[in-house]
Parts: structure tokens; C-alpha cells; sequence
């Protein structure tokens, strides 16, 4: 039986939106196909994962006093991770995760967090704390050429600059600044993106794109996966679509 | 002179209100707030006010006190229909105070909502503050957990009425010491119940401690982070408890305090709390034991919180559920219950619900206990739908209808025992919709 091993990094601390789901969603869409998902999980103090040996790593979004202490606990696994990611580990990274894996975060006081410094952008918090980019949001994203759109939920302070390659362009909502027309940032192995809901919940074909990409490099084929039957999805989206793009 | 004409005019809407048979929620304290926000600083009250606030269990815990004080053969003066907010208080103020700011009543008792207790008590004096729990709930329009609890810890900073606190609640707990001067801190628990769990089995807060970042230690856990817990460095959670619960059967829906039984009429566990900190507040009133039994006896809320009724025959349980905790508390009931049964799950993403509905990831749906089929409503009844699919419930027993009138007539096209969760703005119509069916 084939199989992706998956690393959930930090679910008690970076699971704010139901963020989970996403995991749930990922190993629903592999079981149903009879693949096998074998998931990990990582918390602070636990002994140090290989991040090479996975298929996909997967870290969510958190409350903001939390960012410190991960920072920290992340910042050691660095040139691990930067090997993962360049021998192609996929990395699907949500709100503060995504944050992290950039230059830095600077907080609403002023305090830096220091990023991992693998993607050359960084996010400023803006120092209105009332001031949150909060709704639902659409955006247009090539996943392997194909035009996509993707439906979620933005709710974050911070404001994200220099992005060099966005995870798709805004129809509907913020992105990565107040009023922006790009949101998140993409290359063939990473998502990172603002949009929780959680986002594979809602949007089978990201999550179709992430299982093919990593049953391709890890048994170096060229597979067609199985259709699901997603009468529920097709139309959630049908309705969530008309209602923010129409 | 300025607040009497107020007053006087806010009782001659009112009346105008009740001639046109309206009630008019918060919109009488709302003019009378716009108009001189210091009015508060009027009202002449010498009897205690006692307020209930929490996330969940608000309305149930302030409608069972104000039931007890009523019960004492007490005037009570409460916001029972749930304005709990500083304009929905003053509308309840309004129409009962005397032209000059008098209230003749034994005791005000208010629910008041979780970011409104550091505004309403600046100005009006609190006797007794009841904090039952704290959960993540919509945070887009509450924001954080972490924000709302510092607020009320900056409030009680220089408070020294009586604090009577959930002790099996980290996030309440720990308000205890807020003003080390305060000697009327109270804490209340609940013994372990026959469906607690050693690990957490629901999303939950609070996991470090709050005074030395210390993982807490649990003894048990009753539902989401709620159970028993101590702190192995500083010892944060070893605190005297004033009225403890035990004995808990919620299925033949009794309990003890001390030694005395009380009988109830609802199932859950969070109910079992709600009601230990009634005890507890009558315990500080000096209400007599046989009193408060004799009020728990009898007192039910036809709400849709936790409503039981019969549908042309077919046994139905009503429940709203706002945030992942109350929802998963109510699957919690659905769980222990073995019948055969169908759910209905209603969910909007109006305002006042918070247009993010992510937190419907964070309900435990695993492993429903003999739930033959699940129809899915409201604004996001795919959103639901799908969430429930995931989870590994057979999709072809799920049915999602955007239509809430097709739902509920499809829900009821069987007599299998219902069970029925909608969230804030869903309730209301929800009921409405069922009821046509009796």
C-alpha cells in the first residue's frame, strides 16, 4: 500500500482556526483513494523530527503570544528544514507558520520575532490592534497550470511584504496587506497562505495538487488520482462562490 | 434634572412599546446611553447586584439564580431574556426604576456579556461576580481568549465584592488572584463524572499555566479543558473549594452538595456546574438549602437551551451551540444517550455569529453513538456538511438543504428520537420551524 508520511508541527500550539481540518481533509482524500496516512506530530520538547524523511510537513496558525516561544523551538531546526524543503518536501504552511518562514515578525510593539529566514519576505504587524484583515476571502491560483479558485478566511494583523511569487491573485478580500492583490506565497513544494477555514476543507483541488505532488516524488510516477465523490464541496463552493464573486 | 427627563422619557417609549406589543430588547437603554453615558452613576440601588458572566452558561446560570432568589419569595429584578450587554442592562434598569433612579428590589441579578463587565461596573457597585468558564468563540468579532481575560483581570484588580470562581477552569481559576486583598474569593468544582476522560477529547484552552508557563497536570478532564488540574511547579489550582458537587448522575438527573441531593431537570455536565455556582451564590445569600432544591426541582429554561419536547409523538432535544465547546457538549448528550437517533445540525454565518465558521473543525464529531442519519442547515449547511463527512460519518447518510423549512420537514419524515444543534441566529428559526410540526 502506498503511503505519505505527514509531520504535524505543533498541533497544540498552532490550531487557533480548526486548523486541524486540514490534516482530517488531507487524510480523508488519501484513505478514501487507499493510499495510507501515516501522521506525526511534533510539540516543543519532543525528540527532533527529520524533517528530510517526510512527504509533507504541515504547520497552522496561532494566537499571537505563542509566536515567541515557537520561534524559538523552530529557529534550531533551520538547516534541517532548508534541506527538506530543497531535496522537495512539501510544506503546506497556515497564517503564523507562514509568518515564521519568512525574514521576521515584527510585533504590534515593536518586538522582532525572527524568522526562519528561508523566503525573503517579512510581516509587519500594523500597530492598530483593531486594525485586522478579517473576512472571507477568493483568490485565483495556477496550481500546475490550471486556474483555480480558492475560498477561505483570512483573520490576521500582520502585513506581509516581498513576496516574489503570491499563492494565487485576490478576487475577493485582502490578502497579504490590507487591500492587496496578491495573497501568500508559492513555489512547486510550499503553500503558505493567510486563508484558514480550513483551507482544504473547502477547495479539493489544492488538496488533489498536494497529494500528487507528493505521490509523484516519493515513487517517481506520473499518477492519475481517483475521483471522490464531492457533491458536498462542488456545491459548497458553487454557493460560496455566487455569494462573495458575483 | 437631565437624567429624570430621560427616565421619563424612555417610560413613556416603553409603554408605547407594550401598546404596540413589543418588547424592545436593548433599544431604551440604548437611546438613554447615547444620550448621557455617566446615567448609570443616577440609579440609587442598595440591594445586591449579582452578575453571571462566561462564555457558555450564561442565560441557564442568571435565570436559575434570579428562579432561587424568586423561589426565596425575593423581588428579583434580572435580564432573563439575554440583553447582557451595557445597553441591554440599562433597558432593564429603566423599566423598572422609580422616576427619580430607585430600584425597589431584593436583588438585581444580571448575565452579563464577557467584555462588557469592566464598562457596566465602573459605575454601578458589584456585590457578586460568577465567572463560569472560558472558550475560544468567534474569535473574528471577539477576537483572542487571552485579550477578553486580561480585561477582567485588569477590572478585578480593585475589586472586593465576591468572586465566585469555576476552580476546574484554568482561565477562570487563575482570576483568584487578581487582588491578593479580596478575602471574599469563592471557588467552586464538580467531582469527576461517570463520562470525564484522563486525556482532553475536545478542543480546550489553557494549557500552560498562566503564572510560571508550566504544562498543567490534569486529573481528569470533564469536558473540553474543564476538569480537574493542578500546576506541578507553583501549585496554581490547589484552592480551598467552598461547594463542591458529587455524586453526579445525569441520568437519573441528581447530584449532591454536602449532603443534600438535588434534583434537576437537565442531563449534561456543564449544567452541573452552572447550577454548583448557584449553590454556591445562594450559600453567600444565606437562602435556605430547601429552598434552592425545591427551585432546581423546577426549573427549566424553553429556550432551545437544552428544550425537551415531544413533535407529534417523536422526542426532540434542542440545543444552541454558538462556539466548538458548546457544540461539542451537546454531542457530549447526544453520545451518552444509546438510543437510536437523528441529528439536525443548523449553522448560519450572520454577524452575530461570526462570519468564520473554522470553528466547526474544532467539533468532535468522531464516533457518534447510534446516529442513523444527519440532516445539515442554515447559511453553511455544507460547510457542515463537509465537516461531518471528514470526521468518517457515512456521507451518504448526511443530507444538506440550504432550505431550512425542507430540512426540518425532511428531519421529521421519520420518527427516530431528533436531536437538534443551531447556532445563535439559527435557533430562533430553527424552533420556529419545528414547531410547525407539532
Amino acid at each position: 500500500m502506498k503511503e505519505l508520511k505527514i509531520l504535524y508541527l505543533y498541533p497544540d500550539l498552532l490550531e487557533l482556526y480548526g486548523d486541524y481540518g486540514n490534516i482530517q481533509v488531507l487524510r480523508y482524500r488519501l484513505e478514501k483513494r487507499g493510499y495510507k496516512a501515516i501522521i506525526d506530530r511534533y510539540c516543543i520538547n519532543d525528540n527532533a523530527p527529520d524533517f528530510k524523511s517526510y512527504d509533507l510537513v504541515f504547520a497552522g496558525g496561532g494566537a499571537d503570544n505563542e509566536q515567541n516561544i515557537l520561534s524559538e523551538d523552530l529557529l534550531q531546526y533551520k538547516d534541517n528544514i532548508k534541506e527538506a524543503i530543497n531535496s522537495g518536501v512539501f510544506f503546506l504552511l497556515i497564517c503564523g507558520a507562514y509568518q515564521l518562514f519568512g525574514k521576521y515578525y515584527k510585533g504590534v510593539e515593536g518586538n522582532i520575532v525572527p524568522g526562519l529566514n528561508i523566503f525573503d519576505y517579512y510581516t509587519e504587524a500594523i500597530t492598530d490592534r483593531k486594525k485586522r484583515c478579517i473576512g472571507n476571502i477568493v483568490i485565483e491560483a495556477n496550481l500546475n497550470g490550471k486556474q483555480t479558485k480558492v475560498i477561505g478566511f483570512e483573520n490576521h494583523g500582520g502585513q506581509t511584504f516581498d513576496i516574489t511569487n503570491s499563492f494565487g491573485k485576490v478576487l475577493f478580500g485582502n490578502g497579504n496587506k490590507f487591500g492587496d492583490s496578491e495573497e501568500g506565497f508559492m513555489q512547486d513544494n510550499v503553500i503558505a497562505t493567510y486563508l484558514h477555514g480550513p483551507l482544504l476543507s473547502k477547495n479539493p483541488e489544492v488538496t488533489d495538487y498536494i497529494i500528487k505532488y507528493c505521490l509523484d516524488r516519493k515513487y517517481n510516477e506520473d499518477i492519475r488520482l481517483d475521483e471522490l465523490d464531492d457533491e458536498f464541496e462542488n456545491n459548497c463552493r458553487k454557493q460560496l462562490l455566487e455569494k462573495f464573486i458575483n | 434634572m437631565k437624567n429624570f427627563f430621560i427616565i421619563l422619557i424612555m417610560k413613556l417609549l416603553h409603554l408605547a412599546l407594550k401598546i404596540c406589543g413589543k418588547n424592545g430588547g436593548n433599544i431604551l437603554g440604548k437611546i438613554a446611553y447615547d444620550w448621557n453615558p455617566k446615567i448609570f452613576n443616577y440609579f440609587k440601588i442598595d440591594c445586591p447586584i449579582i452578575a453571571v458572566t462566561a462564555t457558555n452558561g450564561k442565560t441557564m446560570t442568571n435565570n436559575a439564580i434570579a428562579h432561587i432568589f424568586k423561589t426565596a419569595n425575593k423581588k428579583v429584578i434580572s435580564n432573563t431574556e439575554g440583553n447582557n450587554m451595557e445597553t441591554g442592562i440599562l433597558s432593564t434598569i429603566l423599566k423598572c426604576c422609580t422616576l427619580t433612579g430607585k430600584i425597589k428590589a431584593d436583588y438585581l441579578v444580571f448575565e452579563v456579556d464577557e467584555g462588557y463587565v469592566p464598562v457596566i461596573f465602573k459605575d454601578l457597585k458589584l456585590d457578586t461576580l460568577v465567572i463560569l468558564d472560558f472558550f475560544r468563540d468567534q474569535l473574528d468579532r471577539n477576537g483572542e481568549v487571552e485579550s477578553l481575560i486580561l480585561k477582567i483581570d485588569n477590572f478585578l484588580k480593585t475589586y472586593t465584592g465576591n468572586l465566585v470562581l469555576n476552580n476546574d477552569d484554568p482561565n477562570v481559576a487563575r482570576l483568584g488572584k487578581a487582588n491578593p486583598n479580596n478575602k471574599n474569593v469563592k471557588y467552586f468544582s464538580v467531582e469527576r463524572y461517570d463520562f470525564a476522560t484522563d486525556t482532553i477529547k475536545e478542543a480546550g484552552e489553557g494549557k500552560y499555566c498562566p503564572f510560571c508557563s508550566t504544562q498543567l497536570k490534569y486529573e481528569y478532564y470533564q469536558y473540553s479543558h474543564i476538569g480537574k488540574f493542578k500546576c506541578p511547579k507553583c501549585d496554581f489550582g490547589n484552592n480551598k473549594i467552598t461547594t463542591l458537587a458529587t455524586n453526579i448522575d445525569l441520568k437519573n438527573r441528581t447530584f449532591k452538595v454536602e449532603d443534600t441531593l438535588y434534583n434537576i431537570r437537565f442531563n449534561s455536565i456543564y449544567n452541573i456546574y452552572n447550577f454548583t455556582a448557584c449553590i454556591c451564590v445562594s450559600s453567600i445569600y444565606n437562602i435556605e438549602t430547601s429552598i434552592v432544591q425545591k427551585a432546581l426541582s423546577s426549573f427549566i429554561l424553553n429556550n432551545g437551551r437544552l428544550e425537551e419536547v415531544e413533535i407529534n409523538g417523536t422526542p426532540t432535544i434542542i440545543n444552541l451551540a454558538k462556539n466548538p465547546t458548546g457544540a461539542n457538549v451537546s454531542l457530549r448528550i447526544l453520545n451518552e444517550d444509546d438510543d437510536e437517533k437523528e441529528l439536525l445540525f443548523v449553522l448560519n454565518d450572520n454577524i452575530a455569529d461570526g462570519f468564520d465558521v473554522s470553528w466547526i473543525w474544532d467539533i468532535n464529531f468522531d464516533k457518534l453513538n447510534n446516529v442513523s442519519r444527519i440532516v445539515t442547515s442554515g447559511k453553511r449547511a455544507y460547510d457542515i456538511a463537509i465537516r461531518i463527512k471528514t470526521s468518517g460519518f457515512d456521507a451518504s447518510k448526511i443530507e444538506p438543504y440550504l432550505s431550512l423549512e425542507e430540512a426540518v420537514n425532511s428531519f421529521y419524515s421519520t420518527d427516530v428520537k431528533k436531536y437538534v444543534i443551531a447556532n445563535y441566529t439559527s435557533l430562533q428559526p430553527t424552533r420556529k420551524e419545528i414547531f410547525k410540526h407539532k
